[in-house]
């Protein structure tokens, strides 16, 4: 019998069963061990598989009646050891019969292949049943045994807890490494302490209830994905969850909650992988005296509360900031909305003049090829339709102005006046973009002077659907201190399409000396070729216009800019002078092209206006100048048709006078005298 | 000076006829609107100024639309401009789109309606598509008969209409050798097969149209050459033969032939010392401009290479002073 070393104390039984012929007789020697068993029963031995170290002769002998064999000690075992029995590694494949032995308490049937419990049911004052390491399918034959408080299962294959009604004084159940899946019929083992559920099948922990004396529950080497009832149980200290799969402190939200657990064990895990795994169980389970068999110190503590309070702020700014996109989106699809309407209106308006003013030979005319088909009836009714459901729409802004480290957006028209607000010097002072969207350029130039003064190192300027249609506009941005960047962007700015307009963006604001357009970096080429294409323009606009109208259009420029001055409110006399300033450099910056200036639309009207009410002053006046002068002229011509007439009229009445000479002379002295 | 028939006119409609009204008009006008800025160096140097731009042409420079077609030697002088100016765009082969050459107008008058620029498109490329790439000179051809004569083609225009549609507009018929031979109007069906209308009838109707109407319209004798060798034709088509032909743009006198249509020997030589200029301009700004230092710094450099640029080009006005920076 090899297996005999390894036990401290061995049994030998003589089996014997009729059912075996003579050879297969197994013979065991007893060995009389001289160590001594503790008299008492030690409440902590109950929890490892203690060998009995026993010194019992043991005879199993065959009954003629049963299959079973039937145990036999020896009286003086009986004496010496009359509480416990040990038949561990006896090869046993059933429970013997055990007579004569009912005052037994400690029964032990370790390292055998027992499948099923049974003829133990006469040993009621059982308190400890030692079966770990069999090959128990099924817990039963138990139920007799009610002062039973060890009931050790582990190393069987138990597929099911059940059939533990009556084991009510249960102090320890120990059924690790069986093939459990669920966690049932413990309920009223409510002085059950330890329970050991480790290497089984659970997928997952709850129905724990009832358990109040429970304090460790083992259940490492498992399946477990979630926890709960754990804070059903009053008592628990020691919770092992080692090796399961749970990944997130949600699943086992219910520890938090149990007040008297001290001592966890996570690691094996997912959750353990984690980076924020220590600081959350910490911050989650402030009751925690040991984390992974780990005392926790206070500095860890410390640590997970403020690693803790780190998280909630990172989601809570996270939230924010998704929030805030969220919003900014809405707001720019209503800018972009309300654009595309603005732009359809106006261009059904401006369908409807064209149909006016076309000759009736002719064609109607034909616009951006992009707009709807030129029937204004129509559209005029699903526009309103349109503008009623936008009003119906929850409030939303209607423009957006957003600053991005060195980036300002404007979204909208809306947007523009937002320029007005005071921005702090070190704000402003970092912004080198400046991009519009949805924003007509007509608005855009009135307010580049505010741009100008208020983010001076504004350098790249980036324009998208904002109606750029014609060069002239391009006019307007060289009242802007510098330009290294331009950037138009297609959608919605006609004015890409024209061969010659990066041309003639580099003609018009060569004085910027531009670095890129539209991401391309300019050439020496790209100049001259602008040079070429334009330069003559710039010589006629110069050089060939009277020195009267170089004046009045430089003076408008100047107007302009002024008027910006004169109305924005807070100003101080700095920035007149370097306004005075500028606009002399302005003048300076290269006169052969200053006079090519852009006038938005209304602006130019409005000037035409303006001018109305002299054009008829000066037309009233030219006319009664050229009636004078007719008049003059008539009556010179009148004169000098008349004059021979006249001429030869006065010589006859001359000479008649002078016929007769005598008559003549008194007619003379009468005079004379009649004169005094 | 003093010939008959200038005396003959009464007076009003001397002056009219030389537009020399419209002219004083605005003069008076500018004098007005820029009062403050000329009276500081004088009205009678102002009057000398205007005058002597509206002989040199450049007096529509810039100016609104209603002055710069108010008389034919505007148009003129407009046409002259627009060719002077953009040239250089057609000696590079660019190929530009109506919408375009409706730009480079703006840019020279601010509120050009884009009718004429459309018509004139039209004229090129005979009605179709009115995307299409233009030549320059083929557009600028174009666009002088449409805007010089735009009120004569208007009128045209409504007689090809009739003509077309059958009705003949001349109620009173001059009698002339070729009444007898008017021919019979086209019978419905055979409409399609025969497109545009009669030379000879055409012409017909516009000498009258020449013979009654006051404003300007191509020599009759000119016409009738443009009409000579087809026996139909379409609106389009003519005015497509008015724009080519050489006698037309002589007699109008705006612009140079077409073979010379690029050549202007004085302009290309400013232009190429002006490209020099910018190029010297340019290199000493990069030559200078390091980093972005302080913006002061920049500014200063790129004022005193200005400096040195425009001085020469333009003749300093005397109140514009140069800031010194040093």
């Amino acid at each position: 019998m090899d297996c005999q070393d390894e036990v401290n104390c061995g049994l030998h039984l003589v089996i014997q069963t009729s059912s075996l012929p003579e050879k297969s007789k197994v013979e065991f020697k007893l060995n009389k061990d001289t160590s001594s068993f503790p008299g008492r029963l030690l409440q902590h031995d109950l929890e490892r598989n203690y060998s009995s170290r026993q010194g019992d002769h043991i005879n199993l002998v065959s009954s003629s009646l049963s299959s079973f064999p039937i145990l036999q000690r020896s009286s003086e075992e009986k004496i010496l050891y009359s509480d416990r029995l040990s038949l561990e590694r006896q090869k046993l494949t059933v429970c013997p019969i055990i007579n004569g032995e009912d005052h037994l308490r400690l029964l032990n049937f370790q390292h055998n292949f027992i499948t099923r419990i049974q003829n133990i049911s006469n040993l009621q004052k059982l308190i400890s049943l030692d079966l770990y390491d069999n090959q128990i399918e099924e817990i039963s034959g138990l139920s007799t045994l009610r002062c039973l408080r060890v009931l050790l299962l582990g190393k069987n294959r138990i597929k099911k807890i059940s059939n533990l009604e009556n084991l009510k004084s249960l102090d320890v159940l120990d059924l690790h490494g069986n093939q459990i899946t669920k966690i049932e019929n413990i309920n009223h083992l409510c002085e059950l302490r330890v329970l050991n559920l480790a290497r089984n099948f659970l997928s997952h922990v709850d129905n724990l209830n009832g358990l109040d004396s429970l304090t460790e529950l083992n259940l490492r080497h498992n399946q477990i994905t979630f926890v709960r009832d754990v804070d059903n149980l009053p008592c628990l200290q020691h919770l092992f969850l080692s090796f399961n799969n749970i990944s997130s402190f949600d699943s086992v939200s219910c520890l938090a909650d149990s007040s008297s657990l001290s001592d966890i064990t996570f690691d094996g895990n997912p959750i353990a992988q984690e980076s924020w795994y220590k600081h959350t169980v910490l911050q989650n389970m402030m009751q925690l005296r040991q984390l992974d068999m780990k005392r926790i110190t206070e500095e860890e503590r410390r640590m997970a509360s403020v690693l803790a309070k780190k998280e909630e702020e990172k989601k809570r700014e996270s939230h924010k900031q998704s929030l805030l996109k969220e919003k900014k989106r809405l707001t720019i699809n209503n800018v972009a909305r309300q654009w595309d309407l603005q732009q359809q209106r106006v261009a059904n308006i401006a369908t409807d003049e064209d149909r006016k003013d076309s000759d009736s030979a002719q064609d109607p005319c034909q616009i951006d090829g992009s707009t709807l088909s030129a029937f204004p009836e129509e559209t005029g009714p699903l526009d309103s339709g349109l503008n009623n459901a936008l009003q119906g729409l929850s409030v939303v802004d209607t423009y957006l102005v957003e600053v991005d480290g060195d980036t300002l957006s404007l979204y909208g028209s809306g947007a523009l006046e937002s320029l007005d607000r005071n921005w702090s010097v070190q704000t402003a002072g970092m912004i080198t973009t400046v991009s519009f969207t949805f924003i007509e350029f007509d608005e855009i130039v009135h307010v580049l002077p505010k741009l100008k003064i208020k983010f001076p190192n504004s350098l790249h300027l980036k324009f998208k659907e904002t109606n750029l249609v014609m060069l002239q506009q391009f006019n307007a941005l060289a009242q802007l201190r510098r330009i290294d960047q331009l950037t138009i962007d297609p959608q919605g700015n006609p004015v890409v399409n024209f061969t010659l307009w990066k041309y003639y963006v580099l003609f018009r604001l060569s004085h910027f000396s531009m670095q890129k357009i539209n991401g391309t970096e300019v050439t020496q080429n790209d100049m001259i070729m602008a040079e070429r294409l334009f330069g003559i323009l710039a010589h006629v606009a110069s050089s060939e216009l009277p020195q009267y109208r170089l004046i009045s259009i430089l003076g408008d420029a100047r107007k302009k800019q002024f008027r910006y001055l004169l109305e924005s409110k807070g100003k101080k006399p700095g920035i007149i002078n370097e306004e005075n300033n500028d606009s002399k450099r302005l003048v300076g910056e290269n006169t052969n092209r200053a006079t090519l200036n852009y006038t938005t639309k209304d602006f130019y009207n409005e000037k035409l206006e303006e001018i109305k009410e002299k054009k008829k002053f000066c037309k009233t006046y030219i006319e009664d100048l050229v009636k004078e002068a007719t008049e003059i002229n008539m009556k010179n011509e009148a004169l000098q048709k008349l004059w021979p007439q006249m001429f030869i009229e006065l010589v006859r009445d001359a000479v008649i006078e002078i016929r007769n000479k005598n008559s003549y002379m008194k007619l003379c002295l009468q005079q004379i005298t009649d004169q005094k | 000076m003093l010939s008959p028939e200038r005396l003959a006119l009464p007076d009003y409609e001397y002056l009219a006829q030389r537009h020399v009204l419209t002219y004083m008009e605005d003069a008076v006008c500018q004098l007005l609107e820029n009062r403050e800025d000329i009276s500081q160096y004088g009205i009678a140097r102002f009057f000398t100024e205007y005058f002597n731009s509206v002989c040199q042409g450049t007096h529509i420079l810039f100016r609104e639309f209603s002055f710069v077609q108010a008389t034919p030697h505007n148009r003129v002088s407009f046409l002259r401009a627009f060719w002077r100016c953009f040239r250089t765009v057609g000696k590079n082969g660019d190929l530009l789109t109506m919408k375009e050459y409706h730009c480079l107008l703006q840019l020279l008058c601010p509120d050009f309606p884009l009718e004429l620029t459309q018509k004139a498109a039209r004229i090129v490329l005979m009605d179709d598509a009115v995307d299409c790439l233009m030549s320059f000179s083929d557009f600028l051809f174009a666009f002088q008969i449409q805007f010089y004569y735009s009120e004569f083609l208007d009128s045209v225009a409504a007689i090809y209409e009739d003509l077309l549609s059958g009705k003949n507009p001349n109620t009173v018929i001059v009698p002339t050798s070729s009444s007898g031979q008017h021919r019979q109007r086209p019978a419905l069906g055979e409409a399609g097969m025969l497109e545009g209308v009669e030379a000879s009838l055409f012409y017909q109707c516009l000498e009258n149209l020449c013979d009654r109407h006051k404003y300007s319209c191509p020599p009759p004798a000119l016409v009738k050459e443009a009409l000579s060798n087809v026996q139909r034709l379409t609106f389009y088509g003519f005015l497509m033969a008015l724009s080519k032909h050489h006698g037309i743009n002589q007699a109008l006198g705006a612009l140079p032939d077409k073979g010379d249509l690029m050549h202007d020997a004085a302009m290309d030589e400013e232009l190429e010392r002006l490209v020099v200029r910018s190029k010297l301009h340019r290199t000493s700004w990069q030559h200078r401009a390091k980093e972005p230092g302080a913006f002061g710094f920049q500014r200063r450099e790129k004022q005193e290479a200005l400096e040195r640029v425009s001085s020469a080009s333009v003749p300093t006005p005397y109140h514009y002073r140069w800031e010194s920076r040093e």
